[in-house]
């Protein structure tokens, strides 16, 4: 019972932390519609820098600074939340393909990074001994899981509460007309654009932020955490959710963490060990396939508020017009 | 009387189901004939003849070309069924050069017969010829219009569709493109227009309607059309300019 | 710097711009970018070796043809790959592109793309397992040609086959009444429809063209380096770098764009290590996106 209480806190929190990675992005491209196909490279940013910020000093690399975890996140957040605004003011005047292709390329160059900048992060092997809160409580592991579980929690609900706000405040109802109208708000120009600059900044210091939580969650942190699959399954979380709701973005990620976490299990019960990572690949196409499936027939999710178009294209633009000549 | 080619009865055609912006609209063009299709701005003019090429969802009654339904027929086989549309702007492919324009639209056509019917064109438009290796987006407005005219021609259409050709041209261009249509029903070709700019269609035109709020209004004899006192006051009262020149017409 | 780079530059960039060809074509044509272009390449590239292995089983080892590492049986077996990575792509579009495309969102079909990516990509994982495979495991002897540069036979012939495959494309895009129809697609869609092109039998036209190219730079990928699943989707930066860099929509552009960018991969490789390759194609979109976003060959939007 104990077991299952403590694994149920486990299976939360790493759930927690992909919902505050799905809020990000569904502020991105939910509210915004920036699409962003490299937001394990902005995860990836934010556990880094908080891992340099505060483990102890590493022969071996640059830092770390023993700062306090606190500081770590804040830090997270700033290089996120910078590293996204560039992307943001290199590609948002054009196409949103190209806004696409260059976070890919993001992600590329970021897991490049973590991969070869050994003085920086480690190389292959990634960075340990990353202070983990409550670590004095390890030795307990149930109160342990369930204090890092209410912390998680806590900063998944100011998020959560956060965004909910600037979603309806005047600043969101821009954010919603220019995801509307794309040559709208190529055309608007720079105020337009430095609105969307703004959002998509803010997303990826969020997901900056779920990636410092996530290292100091487990205290240990290598490349392989951020390959295109992390991107993939937080995409499958907002559109099982339904991209424009935060609520569904949290719900959608505790559900598909829940299917993948599920389904991760029974194939290791189903199929011999020499056999599983091919098994792991099943699930991916499975998970793919589902992406595809929902797109075609409830590219709302379950709690999307994201209308679909063709017949308001029109009326979008006028909505476009007036607010921003109100804002 | 001549044989009917175009034959449209009572059309409904809108963007958005039940915001009909065609309301039962009927006109006859009959052969070798130029029928001007006049009316206000917002008369939904454009919205009739696009909806005729097959551009804009029809929602109620025919269209017979030849008498044929083509009512349901895609845009991409109006073509092949006889009826080639002029749209009002981006009528040319811009950055091909005059003479793909030209055989990008020989699509219907045998391969061999090709040559010949692109030099057919030269002949009638001189000025396409001289510029046949020039980028169309390179052309002044009134050849570009030339070109896009060729460009239906090419096919052999059996009636001519425009929308609003004087739209955006200079005066000079305008009198030059009039005179051009005029020129082309000579040699026996059915022409069907939209314009704003009523006095020179009318000139031209042997028949008009007046279109207002989607309906046809009024029938007449052009030349007899411009000194009516009801089509006065429907429509020439307030004379188009080309400043105020509608959007979604 | 020894001048080799030359020839290694010159061989990825033709795989890189046969890709970019594809690539392009599709961000002119249907609007979107397919971040399942790689993918075409890595399925085309087993498609290749399962014919080439069903030839083996059925004929016996079959001589190679001097002075290359293959013999008739990669030939045979690289068309039927191709067709095969054509009809893949027609599927595709089919069941998945073709109807989200009719809903109007463009950025819905990159989604979908690159959840299609993801499973297919995944899929050969599964079928093939991760570990690479080869054509030919033969060495073939690097010929000095001065210079300090060396160039094997099958290099020598997969160049020329480059050089044939965009000569014929692009022969194909200004000559043809197909190619003319294409452009004119890219260029207006709405007018092309007027002028009697029919979409649906143009898109076909584009896919089969895309997904044959692709297969034929993931099969040079075979024969030169190794067959992974994961072959196309390390590709895909520097394909997409490749189609921005050159224009989209430009054929010639797309080649000339994988050249250059294979020619700083190689060059990078040289000065700074095997490592930062792969940053080297972002460098070079981001430059092109700051300096001059329409590409080489490109044309502002209208």
């Amino acid at each position: 019972m104990i077991d299952l209480i403590g694994y149920g806190a486990f299976f939360l929190t790493t759930a927690l932390i992909f919902s505050l990675v799905t809020l990000g992005l569904n502020l991105q491209w939910g509210l915004t519609g920036l699409f962003n196909v490299g937001l394990a490279g902005f995860v990836a940013i934010g556990a880094y820098t908080s891992a340099l910020l505060t483990t102890p000093d590493d022969a071996a690399r640059l830092g770390g600074f023993g700062l306090p975890i606190l500081v770590g996140w804040l830090g997270a957040m700033v290089v996120g939340g910078i590293a996204a605004a560039l992307t943001g003011m290199a590609t948002l005047r054009l196409r949103s393909d190209y806004l696409a292709i260059t976070t890919f390329g993001v992600a590329v160059v970021v897991q490049l990074v973590a991969l070869n900048a050994q003085k920086l992060t480690g190389g292959p092997f990634g960075i340990g001994f990353i202070p983990r809160p409550f670590g004095s409580l390890a030795e307990k592991p149930l109160l342990f899981n369930l204090s890092n579980l209410a912390v998680v929690a806590a900063v998944t609900l100011v998020a959560y509460l956060a965004l909910e706000h600037l979603s309806r405040s005047p600043w969101g109802r821009v954010l919603k007309a220019l995801r509307e109208d794309e040559r709208a708000a190529i055309s608007l120009g720079k105020s337009a654009r430095f609105y969307r600059v703004q959002a998509f900044a803010v997303g990826g210091a969020i997901m900056a932020l779920a990636g410092a939580l996530q290292a100091h969650f487990t205290g240990f942190i290598a490349p392989d955490n951020y390959l295109p699959i992390l991107t993939f399954q937080v995409w499958v979380m907002l559109i099982v959710g339904g991209s424009g709701s935060n609520l569904g973005a949290v719900i959608g990620s505790i559900l598909v963490w829940g299917i993948w976490a599920g389904s991760g299990t029974l194939t290791s019960v189903l199929f011999a060990p020499e056999q599983q990572a091919r098994a792991a690949s099943l699930q991916i196409v499975a998970i793919g396939v589902m992406l595809c499936i929902i797109l075609l027939i409830r590219p709302n999710g379950l709690f999307g508020d994201r209308l679909l178009r063709p017949r308001l294209g029109k009326r979008a633009k006028v909505t476009t017009a007036k607010s921003s000549s109100g804002s | 009387m001549s044989e009917t080619v175009l034959d449209v009865r009572d059309l409904e055609a809108g963007y958005e189901p039940g915001v009909p912006i065609v309301r039962g609209a009927s006109i006859t063009v009959r052969k070798s004939e130029i029928v001007v299709v006049l009316g206000p701005n917002g008369a939904g003019k454009s919205s009739f003849i696009k909806a005729i090429a097959g551009l804009v969802p029809i929602t109620g009654g025919t269209v017979l070309l030849d008498g044929k339904d083509i009512t349901a027929a895609p845009a991409h086989t109006m073509v092949r069924l006889g009826l080639a549309f002029v749209p009002q702007t981006e009528n040319i492919f811009q950055l091909m050069s005059v003479e793909d324009n030209l055989k990008v639209a020989c699509g219907i056509l045998e391969r061999r017969e090709i040559p010949a019917r692109i030099d057919e064109m030269y002949a009638a438009f001189p000025d396409l010829m001289r510029q046949r290796r020039t980028a169309a987006g390179n052309l002044s407005g009134g050849q570009r219009q030339m070109l896009a005219v060729a460009r239906a021609l090419i096919v052999h259409p059996k009636v001519l569709v425009l929308d609003e050709p004087s739209a955006g041209l200079s005066p000079k261009f305008v009198s030059m493109v009039f005179e051009m249509l005029a020129g082309i029903r000579k040699s026996g070709v059915t022409i069907l227009l939209v314009e704003q700019n009523a006095k020179a269609a009318l000139a031209i035109g042997d028949r008009a309607y007046v279109l207002v709020e989607g309906k046809d209004r009024h029938e007449g004899i052009a030349s007899e059309l411009w000194n009516d006192p009801v089509v006065a006051e429907l429509y020439l009262g307030q004379r188009p300019s080309h400043a105020s020149k509608g959007g979604v017409a | 710097m020894s001048l080799q780079f030359v020839i290694d530059g010159l061989l990825t960039g033709s795989m890189i711009g046969l890709g970019a060809i594809g690539v392009t074509l599709t961000y002119s044509i249907l609007r979107f970018s397919n971040f399942a272009h790689g993918d075409f390449m890595a399925w085309g590239t087993y498609a290749t070796l399962a014919v080439v292995s069903a030839i083996g089983a059925t004929f016996g080892k079959v001589a190679p043809i001097a002075p290359l590492s293959f013999g008739w049986p990669l030939l045979v077996a690289l068309v039927v790959g191709m067709a095969f990575t054509a009809l893949l792509a027609l599927l595709l579009d089919r069941v998945l592109f073709s109807r989200l495309r009719s809903q109007g969102q463009a950025i819905i079909v990159v989604m979908a793309s690159f959840g299609a990516s993801m499973a297919l990509r995944s899929l050969l994982e599964f079928t093939f397992t991760s570990r690479p495979t080869y054509f030919s495991r033969a060495i073939q002897i690097a010929m000095p040609v001065g210079f300090g540069i060396r160039i094997t036979p099958d290099q020598i012939a997969l160049l020329l086959l480059t050089a044939v495959l965009v000569l014929g494309v692009h022969l194909l895009m200004t000559r043809t009444q197909t190619g003319r129809a294409m452009q004119a697609l890219s260029q207006n869609a709405a007018l092309a429809r007027i002028v009697g092109i029919d979409v649906a039998s143009v898109v076909r036209v584009t896919w089969i063209i895309g997904g044959a190219l692709a297969c034929v730079a993931g099969v040079m990928i075979g024969i030169l380096v190794q067959i992974r699943p994961f072959m196309g989707f390390d590709m895909l930066l520097p394909m997409f770098a490749a189609a921005i860099l050159g224009g989209i929509g430009s054929i010639p552009g797309a080649v000339l764009g994988g050249l250059i960018i294979g020619l700083a991969e190689a060059g990078a490789v040289q000065l700074i290590g095997a490592e930062w390759r792969a940053a080297v194609s972002f460098i070079i979109l981001m430059a092109v996106l700051f300096v001059r976003p329409i590409g080489l060959f490109g044309v502002r939007e209208r």
